[in-house]
């Protein structure tokens, strides 16, 4: 049985024709299902855990970047198959994941490919495809080992299903591809130093693959986990022992 | 080097860049290749390929598969292959290795040891002992 996860704001008239062209094509495969609306408060884990005592195989979230990490971040562990639709502006986890926008997303669910993908742990919550934490004086200590610091700021960038772009100079942009599945996250410091004037120039990026990491700071620092922003001091990352089962398209990347 | 040409060409390894302007410090291990550019002080340790880049430091000691040295490292180096010392390269320690090639330009100031021929000149030494210990024998006969 299919749940379908809706964003709250896929009831814009915006995406009224595409929502309707989606649901004509699931329940022209046979996949339709029962449809709940997620809101700014609502904890997605225990609707999916209602859902799944009633007979719920496949969770279907329906919206963008924001939606799948407000979904995941909670019930990443639940015992079900995910899938995802993605809808409006914002949707750079599709592309990973080799999920078409638009009524073509209907055709890659059908499929049912799966893939069980590696989930990241933050402070108390999962973070699927990438953690943000913005330019600050920080210290990361590695698996209790060692520790690495910058003279300046520093920005640090935790990739699980996302890869990681970057420009070396402004014209030229290399990019680096981190496969979720290689049982590990990879995270990208970028130390910033200032300018003659005023501004920061950003540094090559320093690369390192860990299992566990933490990151602290005197002053509270921003950290941006699958698009949800927080204050913290002390953050600690980790890479989860359970994954999910995840429903995926051919073109993936990973 | 350009980190994202290694991985390219060693896509299977798991890649640790220690970028410029960057501090490490602890016991710095890894499973794969690493790539210092910044500055390291503890120890480091890979079972594969390590590469310090002119301006880097390292002030550890290194246990690797095989290194390529541009940068400054003090503190003993075990390599397990092949030790590649480029022209700006100053080492401040012991070598331990199995290859070592040194460019010219290149500053050492410590001990170099090679386990095949420390082999060679145990042997030596035996037999320079045998021969010592059967003298004797020779005299009271």
């Amino acid at each position: 049985m299919y749940v379908y996860i809706y964003d709250n704001f896929v009831r814009n008239k915006k995406f009224e024709s595409l929502i309707k062209a989606m649901e004509i094509r699931l329940t022209d495969y046979g996949i339709a299902g029962k449809i709940l609306r997620l809101t700014n408060y609502t904890d997605a884990k225990p609707i999916i855990d209602d859902e799944i005592k009633r007979g719920a195989k496949t969770v279907v979230i329906v919206g963008n970047d924001e939606t799948f990490g407000h979904v995941l971040s909670r019930s990443a562990t639940c015992d079900c198959t995910f899938g995802f639709l993605p809808v409006g502006p914002g949707n750079t986890i599709a592309k990973v994941l080799g999920i078409p926008e638009g009524e073509a997303a209907c055709d890659t669910l059908s499929r049912r490919r799966k893939e069980l993908l590696d989930v990241g742990w933050m402070n108390n919550r999962y973070f699927v495809s990438q953690l943000h934490v913005y330019p600050a004086k920080l210290e990361v200590v590695y698996d209790e080992r060692f520790k690495v610091y910058a003279n300046d700021l520093m920005e640090v960038v935790v990739c699980n299903l996302q890869p990681y772009y970057w420009k070396k100079h402004t014209k030229s942009q290399d990019q680096q591809v981190v496969h979720p599945q290689d049982g590990k996250l990879e995270a990208f410091l970028r130390p910033l130093t200032k300018k003659r004037f005023w501004g920061y120039n950003y540094e090559d990026p320093s690369i390192f693959p860990f299992e566990e990491m933490e990151i602290f700071a005197k002053e509270p620092f921003t950290v941006e986990a699958d698009g949800k922003k927080s204050k913290e001091v002390k953050v600690k990352i980790k890479l989860a022992h359970g994954k999910i089962d995840m429903i995926v398209g051919r073109g993936r990347k990973f | 080097m350009d980190p994202t040409q290694y991985t390219s060409s060693a896509e299977d390894t798991v890649e640790t860049v220690v970028g410029p302007s960057v501090n490490v410090e602890g016991d710095f291990a890894s499973e794969g290749n690493i790539i210092v550019k910044g500055t390291v002080s503890g120890s480091v340790h890979t079972s594969r390929h390590l590469v310090v880049e002119a301006g880097a430091r390292i002030m550890a000691n290194v246990r690797a598969g095989s290194a390529q040295i541009a940068g400054e490292v003090k503190g003993n180096m075990k390599v397990k292959e092949n030790l590649e010392l480029m022209s700006t390269a100053r080492v401040v320690g012991d070598i331990e290795v199995k290859v070592l090639a040194v460019e010219a330009g290149a500053l050492i100031c410590g001990k170099i040891m090679m386990p095949g021929l420390e082999a060679e000149s145990r042997a030596m030494k035996k037999t320079i002992g045998k021969k010592f210990d059967e003298q004797p024998v020779m005299m009271d006969a």
